[in-house]
Formats: structure tokens, sequence, C-alpha cells
């Protein structure tokens, strides 16, 4: 089964760093981005599964980065990390299409736990795509010739 | 006020002035009637003289009982005639009919006899003469033939004074004649200014007369007087009309008191309503001025809620970000230690394992803390939140009960029995379900915890009570109450029971935001909250809600709808 791919995106480093090496101790690959536009980058070179996303940073916010991310990266599923207590900006989250929200101070194992739900979605989403593309392999093999023409 | 004694002052003014000269006016005409009368008298009784002295000649006039004739035929004409007597040149008493023996007298020094006989014509003052009574002569002077001789008449002082002294005016009005020196000619009908008196008021009177007024105000022995006075026409006599002011003007002081009473009524009926009126604006205004200040504290403690709420929020809302690193810090230790002593003893390089066990009690101890303060972070954005409310219409009588059951449990098992009293009908109120029950929670939690602090696990009785009320302005109210027989809330800490941040629970055991996150939820609700409490017998908190009007009527669509 493929590992998880997963980007940590929040303005604290010493959070990265931590949440990271735990993360990484779970047996997951985990990349770690300061800022919205850096994780769009990241986003860009890697083929990330989950992210995890502070609402609340300078420069682009987290929920501006979702916009960003689910318009270039629809598949890839977002957590949304948010210091209010109130579900507000969680709300606005899942409206853009977060996975989930978690409140601060969050439990790391929650964190990986609601992580691994996203990346089984993901997996099955994947699943399902592959064996579409499959299917329509068996009905015609000449759409094998046609995607290698494109 | 003032228009009211304006206007009385005015019309009194005119009314006395108009008054004041229909007066003078009325005494003026009097003055001129009777001055008129004495001098045509006089004239009358001189024409008469002069009348014998053309139709007689010397020698008839000397004939004898001619004169008792003409002094007869006088008196017919004329009662005031009282004798008649002929004179020679020389003032010598030739003839005399009359009731006194004068005949043969001298009159050669007697200054009537010298004027008349300078002037032709003489009306005398009153004198007492040889007769030694008070009397007033009319002689004329005949000249014929290079004879001449004076007729001479006594007038009747006492049918004079009646012609004079005959004039009344209201009680104290009269009239007099004086001469030229102030010297009584008639009586005053007053009595005391008798004849041949000097006036003592003349000397002014002169003053007044000689300044071409006729009528002035003057007051001998203090008492105040109208005088009117005219000179006689050829003659220094004076005729005096006089009347006592008070007399005079006794319409007027009528008018005066009348004015006085209509004033003092007047002013009465302005003022007593105007008393009460301003009394009761006053009250009223008293009463707004402590409903302001009741509006003002609880609008200034509603601002203070909503600032610290909103401090607090944004406070909170930056500790939670290095919690959250905290949390992480605690998690990646707690995995490090495991790792480095996975809590078996018996490796050499093993540590002691109470250091290990303390070393980790106090990273346990981070995270308790770390949990505590997350606790405290989460129940202020609670508090501080501005979150738009979805309000909708919520029923007491189904609300209430579905609340309760949430806490059923926890009540039975604390050994609180909880009784819940609705009042069937109940109005509806709008609110957000959401936060109501917070609130009522919050109500319950509070009560639970007061009744077993007090009564244990035994006796402790919790009251719901939803009831239709009506407030100050008769709205309909809906009135919930939660009522416990607990320890009660000292009254020190009363007025700070609202408060953010009091509590009296144990450091670490509550946030003392509880309350005061309802009392905010209540009041987005339009409502008020507020609480009674005795130590030791129990507490109410009351919630004041504006009845949803429309309800009942929307309920029974919807029904009918089903």
């Amino acid at each position: 089964m493929e590992k998880m791919k997963l980007l940590l995106v929040d303005d604290e480093t010493r959070y990265l760093e931590t949440t990271g090496k735990l993360i990484e101790r779970k047996g997951h690959d985990v990349w770690t981005a300061p800022s919205g536009e850096k994780a769009l980058e990241i986003l860009a070179a890697h083929n990330i599964h989950v992210v995890v996303l502070d609402v609340k940073m300078p420069g682009m916010d987290g929920n501006e980065t979702l916009k960003h991310i689910k318009a270039l990266h629809p598949l890839t599923e977002v957590i949304m990390l948010t210091g209010h207590a109130t579900v507000d900006s969680a709300i606005d989250g899942l409206k853009s299409g977060a996975w989930d929200y978690l409140m601060k101070p969050a439990d790391i194992e929650e964190i990986i736990e609601k992580a691994e739900l996203a990346f089984q979605k993901r997996m099955n989403q994947e699943e399902k795509i592959r064996s579409a593309q499959a299917k329509q392999y068996l009905k015609s093999p000449r759409e094998i010739l046609k995607q290698g023409n494109e | 006020m003032i228009p009211f004694i304006i206007a009385l002052g005015i019309s009194f003014y005119f009314f006395s002035s108009a008054l004041d000269k229909s007066t003078q006016a009325s005494l003026e005409r009097i003055l001129t009637d009777h001055r008129k009368m004495i001098e045509s008298f006089l004239l009358e009784r001189k024409s008469d003289l002069e009348l014998i002295t053309r139709v007689y000649a010397f020698e008839e006039i000397m004939a004898d009982e001619a004169v008792t004739a003409i002094c007869q035929s006088l008196q017919k004409r004329s009662p005031a005639f009282v004798d008649l007597g002929i004179f020679d040149e020389t003032g010598n008493h030739l003839k005399y009919s009359g009731s006194f023996a004068l005949t043969g007298k001298s009159y050669t020094r007697e200054p009537w006899f010298r004027k008349t006989m300078v002037r032709g014509f003489y009306i005398s003052d009153i004198f007492l003469g040889y007769r030694n009574i008070p009397h007033f002569v009319v002689a004329v002077r005949k000249t014929e033939n290079s004879r001449t001789w004076v007729l001479r008449a006594t007038i009747d002082t006492v049918f004079f004074d009646s012609m004079v002294s005959g004039v009344r005016i209201g009680k104290t009005g009269e009239a007099y004649i004086l001469n030229h020196q102030g010297v009584a000619q008639t009586a005053r009908r007053s009595g005391d200014i008798a004849l041949l008196d000097k006036d003592p008021a003349f000397g002014w009177m002169a003053k007044q007369f000689s300044a071409n007024r006729q009528t002035f105000q003057l007051s001998p022995k203090g008492q105040p007087f109208l005088y009117a006075v005219s000179k006689l026409a050829n003659k220094s006599w004076y005729l005096v009309v006089r009347q006592e002011k008070q007399d005079a003007y006794k319409a007027l002081y009528s008018a005066v008191l009348i004015c006085v009473v209509i004033a003092v009524l007047g002013l009465a009926a302005l003022v007593v309503p105007a008393y009460f009126t301003s009394e009761t604006i006053c009250r009223r205004m008293d009463r707004l001025d402590e409903e302001k200040d009741a509006l003002g504290s609880q609008l200034i403690r509603a601002v203070q809620l909503a600032e610290i709420g909103e401090m607090a929020a944004g406070f909170a809302h930056e500790i939670n970000n290095p919690l959250q690193i905290i949390k992480s810090e605690y998690a990646l230790i707690k995995i490090l230690m495991e790792e480095l002593y996975p809590g078996k003893a018996g490796k050499d390089n093993a540590p002691d394992p109470r250091t290990l066990n303390d070393i980790r009690e106090s990273v346990e101890q981070v995270h308790k803390q770390v949990e505590r303060c997350h606790e405290i972070t989460s129940a202020i954005l609670k508090f501080g939140r501005k979150k738009e409310v979805r309000h909708t219409t919520l029923d007491p009588g189904t609300v209430i009960p579905e609340i309760l059951k949430l806490v059923e449990n926890s009540a039975r098992t604390s050994g609180v029995k909880i009784t819940t009293r609705i009042e069937e009908k109940i109005p509806s109120f709008m609110g957000d379900p959401g936060r109501f029950q917070q609130v009522m929670l919050n109500l319950v939690n509070n009560a639970i915890h007061a009744v077993t602090s007090r009564h244990g696990a035994n006796g402790g009785k919790i009251e719901i009570s939803a009831a239709r009320t009506r407030d100050k302005e008769g709205r309909t109210m809906v009135d919930i109450q939660v009522k416990d027989n607990g320890c009660g809330i000292a009254p020190e800490h009363m007025d700070r029971i609202f408060s953010p941040f009091f509590t009296t629970k144990a450091v670490g055991r509550g946030t003392g935001l509880g309350l005061s996150v309802c009392f905010g939820i209540i009041e987005s609700f339009g409502g008020t909250m507020s609480v009674e409490s005795r130590p030791g017998q129990g507490t109410v908190f009351s919630i004041q809600l504006a009845a949803h009007e429309n309800q009942p009527s929307l309920r029974r669509t919807t029904e009918w709808k089903k």
C-alpha cells in the first residue's frame, strides 16, 4: 500500500518541526510549509494526498490557500486547523471543500487519525478512477493507444 | 401667571382712573352748581336792594312805616332777609325795621359802611356787629340830589347756611364757604368748624388754588380728603366742597377688593394645579431618571461584557497557538521517553526508576495543564464570539423538557429531584435553540452543584417553571425560573455573579464564565436575566423573554397543514 504523503501548513515553524517528526514516526511522508504560497509550490512538485492547513496565517490565509488547492488539485484532501472555538471559520472551510476541521490545540493522535481517514478517502477515490479506467480499457483497448497519443 | 397679573393690573388701572375722573367730575359739578346758586342768590339780594333804591326816593323811604312795609315785602320775596335799615352818609342809622333796637346807632367806623360808601355796593363777611349775633349784610349806596344814603339788609345766616350746607355727597361730602382769610362763613356739616372759625387747612388750599387747580387732595388731621374749591364771583369768598377720600372712592375700594379677591383666587387657581402638575411631572422625571440610570448601568455592563469578551477572544486565540506547540512537544517527548526507557527496569544504563517516574509525572502535568488552558480558552472563545445566531420560535413547553432529559441522569445520581411546572398555553419566544440549551444546562448544573453542596445526596430540590407575565409596558412576557433549595449566594457576591471570570469554585474547577455567557445569550435574545438568593435557603434565576406574539396563530396553521 502506498505511503501517505502529508503536507503541514502553519506559520509556526517549531510546530511544523515537531509535528512533522511525530507524523513521520507513524510511518507517513511529511512535507511542511510555513505559508500558503510555499504550500502551493510543494503541492505542484509532489503528489500530496492530505494537507493539514492552519486557518490563521500571515499573507495568504488558510481559506484562500484552500481555494487554490481545491482549484489546482481537486483530489487532495484538506483538514483545516482553527484556533477559533467557533465553527464559523471551519464552516467556511468545509463549504470551500475541506475534508474536515480540527480545533487548536489538537492532539497529535487526532490529527493523524483524521489525516488517515482523509487518505483512505483519497485512496478510494483513486481506486475508483483506476477501476473505471480499467473497465474502459477492457471495453476498447484502443483507448490505451488514444491516451498514449495524447 | 404674568399675563394674568398684567390683565388684572391694566383693568384695575383703567377702572380706577375712570372712577377717579368721575369722582372728581362729580365733585366739580357740585361745586359749580352751588357756586352758581350762591352767586345768583347774592346777586338777587343785591338787585332787590337796588330796585328799592331806584323805586323809592329818600323822602318816601323816610316816611313812617315805609321801611317796615318794604321789609315785609322783601321778606315775602326771600325769607333770607332778616331786617332792613337806612343810613345817612355819615353812618347814622336813620330807620330800621327788624327785631333789634339798632335805630340811632352810628356805623361810621364799621368796615362794611366804609366799603359801601366807597364801592356803592357791598356784601360783608359774616360778623357779630352791635347785635352780637353772626350775620352778614348786603348794602347799597344811593346818591340823589347831592344826598347820599345807604340801604342795608341783613341776611339770615341760618338760611344762608342751610343753602350751602344742604350739599350732601355720600357720607362725608360737605360744602362750606370761607372768606379770603379762611374764616368760615358757613358752618361745616361735620361740625368740626363752626361759623367764624378759621379753617386750618386754608393755607394749603390757597396754595393749591393759586396753582389753578380746582380739585386736589389734602390730608388735614391725617385723614385724606378730596377738595374742590372755587372763588365766588365779585366776592372774596371761597366755596369749598370736600369729601373724605375713603368715602369718595368707596366704589374704587370695593373694586380694589374685588380685584384682590380675583387675583388671589386666580393665582390660587393657577398655582395649585401648577403645583400638582409640576409635582407629578417631577415624580415622572425622577422615575424616568431612575429607569435611565438602571438602563445606563445595564448598557455599560453589556458594553463592558462585550469588550471583555472581544479582548478575551483575541487573547484566547493567540494562546491557542503556543498551546498547540506545547501539545506537539509533549507528544514528542512522550514518544522519545518511551523509546529511551521503555519502562522496563533492569537495564544497566537505566536511570533510577523514581526519577523516571517523576519526569513522567511532570510531563503528564504539562499535558494536564495544557488541557486546562485549552478548556479556559475555548470557554472564553464561546463567551466572546459574535456569531450571528439563528433565531427561531421556541416553545418552552417542548424545549425545556427536552433539555432536562440531558441532565436527568446526572441529577438522579446526585439524588436531586427536578420538578417542572410549565403553564399550559405558554407563549413562545424567539431564540437560538442551541444557545438556549446552553443557558438552561448551565443554570441546572449550577443548581445541582448548589443543592448537593448543601444537602448531599438527599433532599436536593430543583424546580423549573415557565409562566406568562406582563412587563411594565403591558407586553406579554415569558418568565422562566430555575429555583433551587441549595446553599444560596453570599450577598457580597450578588453584584458580581454575572461578571466574567468570577467564580467561587476551587482553582481549576471553573472558569467563571458560565453565568456571564448565559447573561450574554439571554441579552442577545432581547431578554433579561436576574437572580435572587438567600444564603442557606436557595437561589432563583429568572429569565424574562418577550413573547412572540404571532406564534399561536402560526402554530395553528401549521398543525392544520399537517
